[in-house]
C-alpha cells in the first residue's frame, strides 16, 4: 500500500475498528454479566401466569384462543397433554388447527363432545354444530364474560406460594387429583422404576446445590416429556446448562418460567438457606 | 454384382431376425422387458447376482471359505455392473455394495469368534 | 492489517449474536399421519414440479422394510437415493411397482413418471408431487388405522401387533426385484443390552423381529458395524442424532420417546 492510500483509508478503518471493538465489548460484557447475575423477569399476575395465546389461524375467524394452564393443570398431569396428546411446549410449535381438532387430535382428543369428565361430556372444540357461544369459550381474547371458570374463585381453596398456587402442596393435601390416564387416549405401559431425587452442583461455589425432585417430576411428567428432547439421555453431569439457558426457555426453563413455578422462586430449587451463605 | 446381392441378402436376413426379436420382446411387455432387452451378457450377470446375493439371509450358516468365495464372486460382478446403463448401474451398484458388505461383516464376525 | 482485524471482529460479532442452538427444548411432534413422511426434492423443483411427498404408512402395511430398502434399493435418508424420473420410467425404484402393470391387492398400481406425459396425466403426477398442493389422497389414514391396534407416538399404530393379528400382511418378496425367497432363512435370536445409566431397565433387542422385517444387509454393516457384541457402545445422544437405532427409530419406526418399547426387561 502506498503512503497516500494508507493515509486516506486509515482514518476510516480506524473508526470502523473502534466501533466494532465497542460493539464487541458491549456484547461480551453483557454475556459475562448475564451469565453471572442475570435475573429472570418478574412473572405476571398468578391469574395470567401460564396463559398461552394461540393466534396462528384464528385471526380471520373467531379470534385468538386463550389457554389458561391452571384449569387443566388442576385436573390432569402434564404428561397426559404433553405426551399422550402431543402438545408442544413452545408457541406455534404444535400446529393446532380447527381441522386437527375435529379429527380428534390436540384439543379434540378430549374436546370431542363424547368423552366424559366427572360424568359430563366435554364440549366439542371447533365443532360445526354449535352456536357461537361455544366458540367463545376458547376464542376469548378481548371478550368479556365468556369464560366459564374464573381464576380467583376456582383456586380459592388451593394452597398458595409466593407466586400463586403451590401445585405440589395442592396435590399433597388432596385438593387436586390430577388424572394421568384417559381411556381411548392413553396407552397402558409398563411402569418404569421410580427415579430417585438427586443433587445438582451449581456452577458457582457461592450457590447452594439444587435438590432435584426427580421422583415428583416423573410422577407428573412420565419420562418421555423430558427425555430425550429436553434433557438428552446422557450420563449425569455431562450436559452442562446454566441459569442463562433456563431463562432462555431451555432445559428447566422449558417449564419453569412459563407454567411451572418461576425461576425467581430461588428457594424452591436452591433450598438450603441464603444463596450467599458459605 | 454377386457381392452386392450377397450383402443385400445378409442385411435383409439380419433385419428380419431383429424384427422377430423386437416383436417377441414387446410381447413380454413392460419394464421387465427393458431390463431383459439386449445382449445375453446382461442375463448372465443378473443370474449371477441373483445367485450370490440371494444367500444373504443364510450368511451366518456359511463357513469362512464359503463366505470368502461369495465375496470373490461379488468382486467379479463389480466390473460387469459398472458397464450397465445409468439406472441399472445405480440400483445394482448399491445392492451389490450391501450384499458384499454383509458377507464381509459376517466373515469378520466369524474370524472374531475364533479369536 | 486493519482490514483483517475488521473482518475478524465482524465475524466474531456475527457468531456472538447468532441464535442459540436448539438443545433443551421439546421438538414439534408430527401428527400420526405425518409421521414417516419423506419429502424428496432432488430434481422436482428443477423440473417445475412440486417436491414428492412419500408417506411410509401406506407402504409399510404392504411390504417389509427389506423389500424397498434392500431389494429395490432405496437409501435410508431423504434425497440420498437420487431417484430420477428416468429411473422410474425404466422400472427402477418407484417404477419397480408403479409401472401401470403390477397388481397389488387386486388394484393396478399407477405408473410413476412415464416417458410421455399428456395433460390428463397431471392428476397422476400430483399423486406424488404433492408438496404444498391440495391433493386428496386415495388412502385415508383414519379409515386405514381405525381397525389396527393402537400405540403411543409415531403413527399411533402398533405395527408389530397388527402383523401378529393378521390385520396387515407385509410381503417380503417382490417379483422382479427380490432375489431371496424371503421367509426361508435363519432368524437371529433376541438378546439383552445393558444400558449405561443405572436404574434404566435392560433393553431387550428383538433381533428376530428385526431380521424378519429387514433382512441382514439393511443394518449390517452400514448401521451396525460392530462384529463382536458389546464392543460398540451406543449412547442415546448418538441414537437421537440418527446413528445406530436412530436410523429408523427417529423418523419411521416408533420414536425414542417410547422408552418402554426397548427398555422392557422387567426390573427385579
Amino acid at each position: 500500500m502506498s503512503m497516500f492510500s494508507m493515509q486516506k483509508g486509515t482514518r476510516k478503518n480506524e473508526r470502523r475498528l473502534l466501533l466494532l471493538v465497542l460493539a464487541f465489548g458491549v456484547l461480551l460484557l453483557e454475556n459475562i454479566t448475564s451469565a453471572q447475575i442475570y435475573l429472570p423477569k418478574s412473572p405476571p399476575e398468578p391469574s395470567e401466569y401460564g396463559k398461552v395465546i394461540l393466534d396462528n389461524y384464528s385471526r380471520a375467524g373467531p379470534g385468538a384462543v386463550v389457554f389458561d394452564h391452571w384449569l387443566h393443570r388442576s385436573k390432569f398431569t402434564c404428561r397426559l397433554c404433553h405426551v399422550d396428546v402431543g402438545f408442544a411446549m413452545q408457541a406455534k410449535a404444535t400446529g393446532i388447527r380447527a381441522s386437527t381438532n375435529r379429527q380428534g387430535f390436540h384439543c379434540g382428543a378430549c374436546h370431542d363432545g363424547k368423552k366424559l369428565f366427572e360424568g359430563k361430556p366435554i364440549f366439542a372444540a371447533c365443532s360445526d354444530a354449535v352456536n357461537d357461544q361455544q366458540c367463545d369459550r376458547c376464542h376469548s381474547l378481548g371478550k368479556e364474560g365468556v369464560r366459564k371458570y374464573e381464576y380467583r374463585t376456582f383456586t380459592a381453596k388451593f394452597p398458595k406460594g409466593i407466586y400463586g398456587v403451590n401445585w405440589d402442596a395442592a396435590e399433597k393435601s388432596g385438593v387436586i387429583k390430577p388424572v394421568d390416564f384417559v381411556e381411548g387416549l392413553s396407552v397402558k405401559k409398563a411402569t418404569m422404576q421410580s427415579r430417585e431425587d438427586f443433587a445438582l452442583k451449581a456452577g458457582y461455589s457461592w450457590v447452594h446445590p439444587i435438590n432435584f425432585s426427580h421422583e415428583k417430576h416423573s410422577i407428573w411428567n412420565g419420562c418421555e416429556l423430558c427425555h430425550p428432547e429436553i434433557f438428552p439421555s446422557a450420563p449425569k453431569g455431562t450436559i452442562h446448562f446454566s441459569m442463562f439457558s433456563n431463562i432462555e426457555g431451555r432445559y428447566c426453563g422449558a417449564c419453569h418460567g412459563k407454567v411451572a413455578f418461576p425461576l425467581n422462586n430461588c428457594q424452591r430449587c436452591h433450598p438450603n438457606g441464603p444463596l450467599w451463605a458459605p | 454384382m454377386f457381392k452386392v446381392k450377397f450383402k443385400a441378402t445378409i442385411i435383409t436376413v439380419l433385419l428380419f431376425i431383429g424384427l422377430v426379436g423386437l416383436c417377441s420382446v414387446r410381447a413380454m411387455g413392460g419394464p421387465q422387458s427393458s431390463a431383459a432387452q439386449a445382449e445375453p451378457a446382461k442375463e448372465t450377470w443378473r443370474k449371477e447376482f441373483d445367485d450370490v446375493c440371494s444367500k444373504t439371509q443364510d450368511a451366518m450358516t456359511f463357513s469362512q471359505e464359503e463366505l470368502t468365495d461369495l465375496i470373490r464372486r461379488c468382486d467379479a460382478l463389480l466390473p460387469q455392473i459398472e458397464k450397465l446403463d445409468e439406472s441399472l448401474k445405480k440400483v445394482y451398484m448399491e445392492r451389490l455394495r450391501k450384499c458384499r458388505g454383509l458377507y464381509v461383516y459376517v466373515l469378520d464376525a466369524k474370524r472374531n469368534e475364533k479369536k | 492489517m486493519n482490514k483483517k482485524i475488521f473482518i475478524a471482529l465482524a465475524l466474531i460479532l456475527v457468531f456472538c449474536g447468532s441464535a442459540p442452538s436448539q438443545t433443551g427444548v421439546k421438538k414439534k411432534r408430527p401428527l400420526p399421519y405425518e409421521y414417516g413422511r419423506v419429502i424428496i426434492d432432488n430434481y422436482s423443483d428443477k423440473a417445475d414440479l412440486a417436491p414428492v411427498v412419500f408417506e411410509h404408512w401406506i407402504h409399510r402395511s404392504m411390504f417389509t422394510c427389506r423389500v424397498c430398502h434392500v431389494d429395490v434399493g432405496f437409501a435410508m435418508k431423504a434425497g440420498a437415493t437420487g431417484i430420477t424420473a428416468a429411473d422410474n420410467a425404466r422400472g427402477y425404484y418407484c417404477g419397480s411397482c408403479h409401472n401401470g402393470k403390477r397388481v397389488v391387492d387386486g388394484k393396478t398400481v399407477f405408473q410413476a413418471c412415464s416417458r410421455k406425459v399428456n395433460l390428463e396425466d397431471e392428476k397422476r403426477c400430483l399423486r406424488c408431487h404433492s408438496y404444498g398442493q391440495k391433493v386428496a389422497s386415495d388412502f385415508d389414514f383414519f379409515k386405514f388405522s381405525e381397525p389396527l391396534p393402537k400405540e403411543r407416538f409415531g403413527n399411533g399404530v402398533d405395527w408389530e401387533k397388527s402383523e401378529e393379528l393378521g390385520l396387515i400382511k407385509p410381503a417380503s418378496f417382490l417379483e422382479g426385484a427380490s432375489t431371496s425367497k424371503g421367509n426361508a432363512f435363519v432368524v437371529q435370536k433376541d438378546f439383552a443390552l445393558n444400558p449405561k445409566v443405572e436404574g434404566m431397565p435392560d433393553i431387550i433387542f428383538s433381533h428376530r423381529k428385526h431380521t424378519v422385517w429387514n433382512g441382514c444387509e439393511l443394518c449390517h454393516p452400514d448401521i451396525f458395524m460392530g462384529v463382536k457384541r458389546g464392543t460398540v457402545k451406543y449412547s442415546m445422544v448418538d441414537i437421537s442424532q440418527g446413528k445406530s437405532c436412530g436410523a429408523c427409530h427417529t423418523t419411521v419406526a416408533f420414536p425414542l420417546t417410547d422408552c418402554q418399547r426397548c427398555h422392557s426387561k422387567p426390573v427385579s
